[in-house]
């Protein structure tokens, strides 16, 4: 595994089989990804698709029916790589009757810190996360948007070099998803990795460096969000200063007509409509990959 | 107290019991790997299925050695917040309630108050203690693994086993809280409850008859269902008799032209005996040497009899019988079992005599004492240091009968027709007192190391079972760790009425016990399902712990220290039944997967 590639996935599958260990559905069929250190990584999909379970397989919640999961080199089911990762979960599965104290003091010592370093760390992202004057209280007072903060900050209290975030924007506010959506980043510069599923997909395209879309148990798309967006079929030109009838001539009669071509490029799309026409595309043609690799 | 079973002593037990851990661990060990590698064989092929099994053993090893004893106690912690949050101090509130109107339900007019109070406060917390236990220990990992908050635990570098532990820790110190709490309001419970004192009705003193001319005697008025015979000197001090198990000092006290006789709180209540056993041996109704009396019938494992009005003897050897430990006399304590083979006199004890005797000079012997035993009752006789011999000759018991130390005491059964039921432990030396209150806490500690085992046992099936079937799984451990002696009775065949198949059979046939089942092929099926459940059960049996074992309660409440061995035996058993519950809570965790 090349040193720069923090998590690797190698024909990565998963069925769950019911009690008898008769199949029940395959979660997850055959996945091929890298995520390489330092970028933020989006995984995206319909619900069902497959994205749950490829972050639980990654953090040795689940373990793979076929294929391997790497993390750091290490196999996703090896404890000790969870040193350096941190993890928001979809839901806040935190201690309710624990006050954001104790929570962060309670996972820092999991992490065997020593009491003077948790309670630094502690004061330190409760000020992150703007909990500083709701610390004291439990967290089963706390609004789904405290929670997601507290939650946040307990995935990052080893100042982990890889943090998986389920849905880190959902049952935030405006401001709180601007505030996250800006901490990703901010970690990103830090030199952290992180791997979000969203189902908001603006927060995807506003953060994301890669993504890679699932439906199904399979992966559909995979690549840059820039080059991902872009529509190679069609040209788009900007220009200024052109008379309506050169309007009516692109591209070969502007230099004939002393025209300023200010832009020409491809179009792109938003991520919701590519969302959307790739999912309307594996359901017509299931097991298909949407687009061939060599095209992004 | 009526011994059923000797306890082993420690240096007895420690080598084969280590010997049967080790080799139900390492048989354990290796069907799990056999059976490990089975499954894995079959899923992933032969050789990648014995990759994976390498693995998770190289992994383990790496996991028991990254044990952190800081995660360990964050998780220990956790659990502790957990239980306190379920409300787990309800269980000492209904404990106080209980306390509180024991009066309903407990004899005040027993004769012997002490033990039905301490027996009914060790029981009661015994009780409670083990159910909060269950409570706590099997529903806290499956509730964890449904609420999902497991997902940030498992995600930090937590080790299966520092999950197991933890827990256990957790539910442990909660539990040992609890039962502290219960301890110290239990003890001040029996001790206040039985304190009491009587008025001397000034009435009824008398010249003693037969006593000096300023003896006088008379009697206390009633307290507690009771009252005592008083003895005065001419100083106006005196002392009860014994009654209820207890006796007063008596001390006068000046009231104006009056003389008042105040008695103080009971004495020789709460006592913590230790015994001094000797070697046992017996004679036939012939007088010949024989390694055990007689069998009267269903109590023939443990204690044998002598019978009456014969040559049959039961004779106990004893060492260290010194002036520097015994002083002027010798205090011996026996619970003699009373078979008769016709009634009788039922309200008459039967008559028995004690004889000793130097054993390298059995010329030298006392004459005997009679005595009466009332079955299964404390018999306490003080020996004086100047004895008689059959002759009239006066004799030193530690001079003359004991030169060497060692001394022999003889049992035999006067009244003909009639036996007396002995073992080695039946008859001792009350060589001293240990202190009640240590002896108490010594109690607590069986409770203790079942509290324990309830709890390591409980978190053990959560890490594979849902809680309800946890909790079910574990009462069922209890249940048959509770009754080991009768289901191996059963397996070996030596309880009438068969397996669990043939007791169906005969609870629907409404036939009893002893009747035989009709030959036949039924009966064939019958027995063959016995053979095949009784082996499961005593297998599974075998494995779990002997419950019964840590139970010390008699002791306590009968008034005997626990033996220092007995609670060895205990401690270490618990701590080897943990160590067991955890490694297997390990793996069963280390298996699953904890999200679905």
């Amino acid at each position: 595994m090349p040193p720069d590639v923090v998590v690797e996935t190698q024909n990565l599958t998963k069925v769950y089989r019911d009690f008898w260990g008769r199949r029940k559905v395959r979660a997850l069929r055959a996945l091929d990804m890298e995520i390489r250190r330092g970028e933020i990584f989006g995984l995206l999909g319909p619900n069902g698709s497959g994205k749950t379970t490829t972050i639980k397989l990654l953090l040795g919640l689940l373990f793979p029916t076929s294929g391997k999961a790497l993390v750091f080199g290490r196999d996703a089911t090896d404890v000790s790589k969870n040193e350096r990762i941190g993890y928001l979960p979809e839901e806040s599965y935190l201690y309710r009757f624990l006050n954001a104290e104790e929570t962060l003091d309670f996972y820092g010592r999991l992490f065997d810190m020593p009491a003077k370093v948790r309670r630094e760390r502690a004061a330190e992202l409760i000020t992150l996360v703007g909990l500083n004057k709701d610390k004291r209280r439990q967290l089963k007072e706390y609004s789904k948007g405290m929670a997601r903060r507290i939650g946040l900050a307990q995935a990052m209290i080893n100042d982990p070099d890889f943090i998986l975030l389920d849905e880190p924007t959902s049952g935030l506010d405006p401001i709180g998803t601007r505030e996250i959506k800006d901490l990703i980043i901010r970690l990103k510069e830090q030199g952290k990795t992180v791997l979000m599923s969203s189902h908001l997909l603006a927060d995807v395209q506003d953060v994301c460096d890669r993504i890679a879309i699932l439906h199904q148990g399979e992966l559909k798309e995979l690549g840059r969000v820039d080059s991902l967006l872009k529509l190679r079929d069609e040209t788009e030109i900007r220009a200024r200063g052109l008379s309506a009838e050169a309007q009516a001539e692109i591209r070969a009669v502007i230099e004939r007509h002393q025209g300023n071509v200010l832009m020409m490029d491809n179009p792109t799309t938003t991520l919701e409509d590519l969302f959307l026409s790739i999912v309307r595309d594996s359901e017509a043609r299931p097991g298909r990959r949407a687009r061939p690799e060599e095209e992004k | 107290m009526v011994l059923e079973n000797e306890p082993i002593p420690f240096g007895d037990w420690i080598a084969p019991a280590l010997l049967f851990f080790l080799q139900a661990a390492g048989i354990l060990a290796l069907l799990a790997l056999v059976g490990g590698y089975l499954i894995a064989a079959f899923r992933y092929g032969p050789l990648d299925g014995g990759d994976r099994v390498f693995r998770f053993l190289k992994r383990g090893l790496g996991d028991l050695i990254a044990l952190s004893p800081r995660r360990v106690m964050a998780l220990a912690w956790l659990a502790v917040q957990e239980s306190l949050r379920r409300r787990v101090l309800v269980g000492f509130g209904v404990f106080l309630l209980i306390l509180l109107f024991a009066g309903w339900f407990l004899d005040t007019d027993s004769n012997d108050p002490a033990t039905l109070y301490i027996s009914f406060v060790l029981t009661a917390t015994t009780y409670l203690v083990l159910l909060m236990a269950l409570f706590l220990s099997v529903f806290s990992l499956p509730a964890d693994i449904k609420n999902k908050t497991i997902h940030t635990v498992v995600t930090k570098p937590v080790r299966p086993g520092e999950i197991v532990l933890g827990r256990i820790i957790g539910f442990s110190l909660i539990g040992t809280m609890l039962l502290a709490l219960m301890g110290v309001f239990s003890y001040f419970f029996v001790v206040r409850l039985l304190n009491h004192t009587h008025e001397v009705e000034v009435a009824s003193l008398e010249p003693l008859p037969g006593g000096s001319s300023d003896q006088r005697a008379g009697r206390t008025e009633p307290e507690h269902s009771h009252r005592h015979e008083v003895t005065l000197e001419a100083d106006g001090t005196g002392s009860t008799n014994t009654v209820n198990g207890h006796w007063h000092e008596i001390d006068p006290v000046e009231d104006g032209d009056e003389t008042r006789y105040v008695l103080g709180p009971p004495r020789g209540m709460f006592n913590a005996r230790v015994p001094e056993y000797g070697e046992l041996r017996f004679r036939d109704r012939s007088g010949a040497a024989v390694s055990r009396g007689i069998n009267v019938g269903n109590e023939w494992k443990y204690r044998s009899f002598i019978e009456g009005a014969t040559l049959a003897a039961a004779v106990w050897r004893f060492d260290g019988i010194t002036p520097e430990r015994y002083g002027d006399s010798l205090p011996i304590e026996m619970t003699v079992r009373v078979f008769r083979s016709h009634k009788g006199d039922i309200e008459q004890p039967i008559r028995g005599t004690l004889k000793l005797r130097n054993p390298r000079n059995i010329g030298i012997e006392s004459a005997v004492e009679v005595f009466q035993a009332k079955d299964g009752t404390v018999n306490p006789i003080e020996i004086p240091r100047k004895l008689t011999t059959p002759e009239g000759r006066t004799i030193d018991l530690f001079e003359d009968l004991a030169p060497e130390g060692e001394l022999e005491i003889e049992m035999q059964c006067l009244d003909s027709g009639q036996y007396f039921g002995v073992a080695k432990a039946d008859l001792y030396l009350r060589a001293r007192d240990a202190s009640f209150q240590v002896n108490f806490i010594k109690g607590f500690l069986g409770i203790w190391v079942r509290m324990l085992l309830v709890t390591s046992l409980g978190v053990m099936f959560s890490t594979f079972l849902s809680g309800p079937v946890a909790m079910l799984a574990t009462l069922a451990a209890l249940v048959l760790g509770t009754s080991t002696g009768f289901i191996f009775d059963v397996a070996a065949g030596t309880v009438e009425g068969g397996g669990p198949a043939e007791s169906f059979i005969r609870l629907v046939q409404q036939k009893n016990v002893t009747v035989q089942l009709e030959p036949g092929l039924t009966t064939d099926v019958v027995k063959a399902a016995d053979v095949v459940f009784m082996a499961v059960m005593t297998s599974v049996t075998s494995l779990l712990p002997d419950f019964g074992q840590f139970d010390s309660v008699e002791y306590v409440a009968h008034g005997y220290d626990i033996p220092p061995d007995l609670l060895l035996v205990q401690v270490l058993s618990g701590v080897g039944f943990v160590i067991a519950m955890f490694a297997i809570g390990y793996f069963f965790l280390r298996m699953r997967e904890v999200a679905r």
